[in-house]
């Protein structure tokens, strides 16, 4: 049954996430206006924030790949998710997709065609499909939704593998930081912040890194984190890759349960300039 | 001091500008992207983009795709996208514009035919006021990814790529 409080919440939690920054992204941004001596840096930190703030305030995309929604769902011990409530809340996307608007980006066909693209594109950008809904369980009497919106460019640089880490956390920080060193040269869409799962297999250690950019705070960091963004930012290469010494805002790392083995699966996103494109509501 | 550029840009506008200079874009300028420069690639190498309406002499091809979501650079290091820089120069392209670190051999074949890099933010909130118009030329079946035309009012770049020199390899 169609439940229009539901589905106009999930639709403004979905254009919210694509069309704005969060008051903790905005401050990263000014301290790191204030810290960037590079002129040319500097000038594209202050102009990914102010258009942010026109984004804001038109709630027009921040960037015309508006990303794949990706959908994080916290439940209550009293709380029930039907059926229903799914349809409801994917109908809420769709509708978020119309009204931002998103970008016409679901590629139509079979299997082949889907994965060489002959079969097209979709011209309504309500075609675009959700990732696969995360759940988790909370202590809190109530059913939160966050949404978030992923582009591709962070897709084509993040990396899921896993590390030997002869008992020593420092062995995993390096690998981390050198991944992420060349994910960041790479990206284009910098300064970026880091998400980075680390968990039993691929599928947990991705569901970690989600969880962190769901959770993540850039006034709230913890030494490993400050080390990882630290160590990234000593490469230099700055907004854009122009130079510089911001070229990580800030690392969101999530560390969760762990195999009693010499391995840990570490999945790592270069967030772009932009992300993480989040917004929560309270069903 | 940010020197503004009109299209179509000249050669010797071209060997004007270096490495960090800031610029802004006036003028008609074409999109393209992973879908649809291989098939503007593949029209100049069968000498059949003269029988097209794409005059490609003095251009600026922006890496992007065009949606009602606006437009915004993409990734120039996607390989059917950095594979037509070449070429496209060599047809006439003066300035190709996107993000991300692109080869050293990239950075030489631009040198070759006095063509050059530039990189945008993603500032597509920004971009829809400097947007004056959007016209379809080619392709209309890639859809986001067809070739278009932008007209533009003073498009911010950086140039990242010129006579041989790039901000990423020293």
């Amino acid at each position: 049954m169609m439940n229009q409080v539901v589905i106009d919440k999930v639709k403004e939690a979905l254009i919210t996430a694509s069309s704005g920054f969060r008051e903790d992204q905005k401050e990263a941004y000014r301290r790191a206006i204030e810290q960037e001596g590079h002129l040319q840096s500097c000038w594209v930190l202050k102009t990914l924030l102010e258009n942010a703030l026109v984004a804001q305030s038109r709630k027009s995309p921040l960037c015309d790949d508006t990303g794949i929604p990706h959908l994080f769902l916290e439940i209550g011990k009293n709380n029930v998710l039907t059926g229903d409530l799914l349809e409801n809340i994917k109908e809420g996307v769709r509708e978020g997709l119309k009204c931002l608007p998103g970008r016409p980006m679901a590629i139509k066909g079979n299997t082949c065609e889907r994965l060489d693209q002959s079969g097209g594109l979709d011209d309504d950008p309500q075609a675009l499909q959700p990732a696969p809904v995360l759940i988790k369980s909370i202590d809190e009497d109530i059913l939160r939704l966050h949404v978030l919106m992923l582009g591709g460019g962070p897709a084509i640089r993040g990396k899921t593998y896993r590390v030997f880490h002869r008992h020593n956390v420092n062995v995993v920080i390096d690998e981390i930081v050198a991944w992420s060193k060349d994910a960041v040269a790479q990206l284009g869409c910098t300064p970026c912040t880091l998400a980075v799962g680390i968990g039993r297999t691929q599928f947990e250690a991705t569901s970690m890194m989600i969880e962190s950019m769901v959770y993540g705070n850039y006034g709230v960091q913890s030494e490993l984190e400050n080390e990882i963004t630290r160590k990234v930012n000593e490469s230099n290469v700055g907004a854009l890759g122009l130079g510089g010494n911001v070229s990580v805002l800030a690392t969101f790392l999530n560390v969760g349960p762990q195999r009693a083995s010499g391995v840990r699966i570490v999945c790592l996103r270069p967030c772009c300039c932009v992300e993480p494109r989040r917004a929560c509501v309270i069903l | 001091m940010v020197q503004i550029v009109y299209t179509p840009i000249s050669d010797e506008t071209i060997r004007l500008l270096a490495v960090g200079d800031m610029i802004k874009i006036t003028g008609y300028i074409y999109t393209g992207r992973d879908a649809v420069l291989p098939k503007i690639v593949s029209l100049i190498e069968r000498d059949q983009i003269k029988d097209t309406k794409i005059n490609l002499q003095g251009s600026v091809i922006f890496h992007t795709a065009v949606s009602p979501a606006g437009v915004g650079p993409t990734s120039s290091n996607k390989l059917e996208i950095e594979s037509s820089i070449p070429i496209l120069s060599k047809a006439g392209v003066k300035l190709h514009l996107g993000k991300g670190a692109i080869s050293e051999r990239t950075v030489k074949e631009l040198q070759h035919y006095n063509s050059v890099y530039a990189v945008m933010p993603p500032v597509t909130a920004l971009l829809k006021n400097q947007t004056n118009s959007v016209e379809l030329i080619a392709f209309p079946e890639l859809g986001m990814e067809a070739f278009y035309t932008l007209n533009v009012f003073e498009y911010p770049a950086i140039i990242a790529a010129a006579h041989g020199k790039s901000i990423y390899h020293g």
